[in-house]
This record gives structure tokens, sequence and C-alpha cells, in this order.
């Protein structure tokens, strides 16, 4: 899908994106009495069934921009629209239809991989024969097939990874978010998880917003790369041409960008 | 990453072998006759030294060991002292559930709300801090129903210990379970259930088993004030008698039936909770 898909600059242009964030900001209060902002004027869309990357420096308020677009936190001023609905309406009545990809794979240590897969459709209520029969179909995708009963424990990081995906992927969601979802793997067993999460992206028709801190990562997995100064705001986006991973030249080039706007970026702040 | 390969299943085969699946049982320095052996000795010392004890002082002191078995062996073969020891048990029973159904809510609650947990916290606190025997004197005032009494002083006492288990139970889930049960959208009821309520159940039967301790201790307390029926009313008999060899025997059985309920408790836990496995924190 990934290959088929069109160049960034068209993408933004039709219809309704399936995201807009419209000048976000958010601050938190210290606790001493100051304020630290963690997103400034803020705005970019995605289009239905793009791969977009945000790649930015530590802080720069990725992990809090994710929790907004889950509804569970609020922006100060501005709006994150889905579908054009506000996203915490949209959450409510399309429960499931957002899921995240955690950094660490966050999964319940009482319940099998298979379970842990489940868990997202048992929020929605889904029956229990139904969602394991499904949550099954993602364990396999994942290559998980013979170990559906195993604990959490009984699973190496990468296994366990993979029931996280397998878990962001079970409920058929509209939109999925990866936060850091392969840095704290090691460099094989991540660079294999992303071929294979590509791999059964390609197969979605679903949104993706990548945050990353590897620009190797976002070139290999998005169509185009927002890139984030701290505290969040826009700095420029790039978008990647078909195939870029493959050429060299090409992403060598985009990633030299992509460096020399973060350094600009972290020297500015 | 590699450049353009893709047979993800090929690789998923090479990778992700389980870092700690079935882990080797770690080996026993020693066997378990031999461990058996020296959790029995000072037992075994402690019975010799009383026995050596019994031989220079009256019975009523030191009683042999031999009159003690004899006085435990008439218990448990007599219908009518075994069923007070039963009766007791069965307090001990109710009141140890009826702090777990009290306590868990209200430990949940002030885990969950702040405000439930800065009202409730004190009060608490102030009825933990009440010793059991203030208690009995208040419930021999406050009601005239023995049952009422007993159960009412071990349950006020147990139920505190519930309620702060579960709450430490509930601080120390892990916040990023809970962002990734409130990302998949759980409602409140969810958020309990599948979440907040398999976490806690640890911390249940850890106040499951300091509460049969905890009981246990008490129970006699409360007995002996007036209960027609139990292990308390039959230690004031031997009391009154100075018949010290069937003191003894009713405390070896009462520790027994601790012994019994903590050993069924933990048997409990291991079932439910096998997600845990091992400790972590052994060496």
């Amino acid at each position: 899908m990934a290959e088929a898909m069109q160049p960034a600059a068209a993408i933004g242009s039709q219809n309704l994106p399936k995201l807009s964030v419209e000048r976000a900001q958010k601050s938190f209060r210290q606790g001493n009495g100051s304020e630290i902002s963690a997103i400034v004027d803020l705005s970019f869309s995605v289009a239905s069934g793009e791969y977009v990357a945000i790649v930015g420096p530590t802080g720069a308020g990725k992990s809090v921009l994710l929790d907004c677009l889950l509804g569970l936190k609020y922006l100060d001023a501005g709006q994150i629209r889905v579908d054009g609905l506000p996203v915490e309406n949209f959450v409510r009545e399309n429960e499931g239809h957002i899921t995240r990809i955690f950094q660490e794979d966050r999964l319940l240590p009482w319940l099998s991989a298979i379970d842990n897969a489940a868990f997202g459709l048992q929020i929605q209520g889904v029956g229990r024969v139904e969602r394991r029969a499904q949550a099954a179909r993602w364990l396999d995708a994942v290559g998980l097939s013979d170990f559906k009963d195993a604990l959490p424990r009984e699973l190496s990081g990468g296994m366990r990874q993979r029931v996280n995906i397998a878990r962001a992927f079970a409920p058929n969601p509209e939109l999925v978010l990866l936060d850091e979802a392969f840095s704290a793997l090691d460099d094989v067993t991540a660079s294999r998880l992303r071929q294979d999460f590509k791999t059964l992206a390609q197969s979605q028709q679903t949104t993706f917003l990548i945050v990353t801190h590897s620009i190797d990562e976002a070139i290999f997995l998005a169509n185009r790369i927002l890139v984030f100064g701290a505290p969040a705001r826009l700095m420029t986006e790039i978008a990647v041409p078909t195939r870029a991973w493959e050429d060299r030249a090409v992403s060598d080039r985009i990633k030299d960008e992509v460096r020399a706007l973060l350094v600009a970026g972290a020297r500015r702040n | 990453m590699s450049r353009g390969s893709g047979d993800a299943a090929a690789m998923v085969m090479i990778s992700d072998v389980p870092h700690d699946a079935a882990p080797a049982a770690p080996r026993r320095g020693r066997s378990l006759l031999s461990r058996t052996f020296r959790a029995v000795l000072p037992f075994l010392i402690i019975a010799a030294l009383w026995q050596v004890a019994s031989m220079f002082t009256k019975p009523f002191l030191f009683p042999g060991l031999g009159s003690i078995a004899k006085s435990l062996w008439t218990i448990l073969t007599t219908w009518d002292l075994l069923s007070q020891g039963l009766v007791t048990w069965l307090r001990l029973l109710v009141a140890v559930a009826a702090s777990l159904v009290i306590g868990i809510p209200i430990g949940l609650a002030m885990g969950l709300s702040p405000t439930c947990d800065e009202f409730l916290r004190p009060v608490v606190k102030f009825i933990m801090g009440v010793p059991a025997l203030n208690w009995v004197i208040i419930v021999i005032i406050w009601f005239s129903t023995t049952e009422l009494r007993i159960g009412f002083v071990l349950i006020v006492l147990c139920t505190p210990v519930t309620i702060f288990c579960i709450y430490d139970g509930v601080r120390s889930i892990d916040r990023k379970l809970t962002d990734m049960v409130l990302a998949f959208g759980a409602n409140p009821l969810q958020h309990v259930g599948l979440l907040m309520w398999p976490y806690v159940q640890a911390s249940a039967f850890t106040a499951a088993k300091l509460n049969v301790a905890n009981a246990v201790r008490t129970v006699i307390v409360a007995e002996l004030v007036g209960a027609p029926l139990g292990i308390g009313k039959e230690l004031d008999l031997a009391k009154n008698v100075f018949d010290m060899p069937t003191v003894l025997a009713w405390t070896i059985f009462l520790v027994g039936m601790a012994l019994v309920m903590t050993h069924g408790i933990e048997y409990a836990e291991r079932k439910m909770l096998r997600w845990r496995g091992e400790s972590h924190g052994r060496i």
C-alpha cells in the first residue's frame, strides 16, 4: 500500500483529512509554579491511509501529542480533529478506532498472549470467542501462532512487542499511533519487527502516525516526515519518495536534511 | 534494519527465542530431608528442654509432653471438644472473609479517589490504633448477642489491614498500564475490572494471610469474655482448674488451625496468581 501511495503534497490536498491538528497549544505547570510548554502553535494534517512520521528531539512533546490524540489529555488551545470530529467526540463514539503501539509492550502480565492481543476488542465489548478468534489471526500474522497461551513473562522482548502490535491491529483501527514502538529493542530485533510491521500495515486500510527518534525508521516506514522542534512545533515536513529506503542517495539526502533541522532546532532551544 | 529484505515469517523463526521460557528449576543445595530436619530441629530442642523442665517442676507449670499429647488427642477425638474448635474456626473464616468483602471496595475507593482517600484514611488509621481489648469492652456495652460481639471485634480489627493492603496495591499499579488501558478507551468499570482487580488480587491474598494471624490472636480475647462456645470458653475452663496440658493442647490446635488456613490461602494464591511465577527477589 505504501508503495502505491501518492506524494505527500497530493495526499494533503485530498478531501477531509483523517487527522488534523490545528494551532494546538499545551503547557504544564511545574512544581515551582512556572509553566512549561509542551506544544506550541502546532498544525498539521494526515490524509486517510497515509504513513506520517514525527521526528523530534527528546522532550519535544511528542508523547503529549499522542495522549491528546487519544483524548487522554486536553489541549489548552487549538483543536484536534479526526474525520472532522473533535478527537474527544471521535474517541467517545468510536472506541478502539485509534490504537497505540507503545514503546514498552505494556502487556497485562496475568493475560496470555492471545488475551492481551484481544484486549482492545474486550474493551469494545466483543464476545470472548469472537475476540479470541480475531486475536489469534493477528498473532498468526505477527508470527506467534505457537505462543498464543504463553504468559508475557514467558516471551522474549521481541515477542512481547509483536503481541503489542497484534493488540493494536486487532480492533481494526482507523488510526494507529506508534510511540517509539521499536526503540526499546536491540537493533536486529527492531529491524525485523519494522519489516514485519510494514508488511502487516500495508495489508490494512489504516492511517499511521509514527513517532520516532530514528530517522532511518521514519524513512523506512513513512511517506512523509514531520520534523518537530522542542517544545512540539512543526519545523518542516519532508515528503519521502516511494522506494526512498532502497535508494541510498535519496535516503542519505533526507537523513542529512532532517539532521540539520534537528540540530538547528536544538540550537534554537 | 535490512534494506529491501522482507520474508517476515522466516525472520520470526530466526529471532525471538523466549529468554526465560521454561526456566530450569533452581538447584537446591540441600535435600528435602535435610531441609525438613533443619526446620523441625528448633522445635525438637524446645520440646526436649520442656520435657526436662517438666521433670523438675510442678505439672501445672511445665506438664510433660505425654500429657499435652494426651489432651490434644482428647480434643481431636471428642466431638464436644472438637466442635468448640470448629466454632472458633468458623468465626475466623467469617471474619477474614467479611474483612475482605468490606475492605476491598473501601481500599479500591481510597486508591482511586483522592477525596475518598482524604476522607477515609484518618478514620481507618484511628480504628487501627484502638487496641483489641478496648473493642471487647466497647462491644460488651454495645451488643447483647455474643456472636455479634465477637464478629464485630474481629471484623473491626481485620478490615483496616485489608483496606491498607488494597490501597497500597492500587497505588503500586504501573502508571503505564493504566495509560494503556485508558488508551484503549476503557470505561471506569472496565478499568477496575480488567486492570485494578487483577492487580490488587495479590494484595488481597496478603491481607487475608495477615488477617488470619490477626484474627487468631484476637478471637480468644473476644471469646474469653462470655462466649458460651469456642476455644476461648474451653481455655477459660482449663484456666480455672490450672489444667495446663489442656491450655497447651488448645494452643497447639489454634496454631495448627492458623497454619491450615494460611496454607489454604497460599494454595489459592498460587493457583490464581500463577502468572507471577517465581519470586524475582530471591537469590
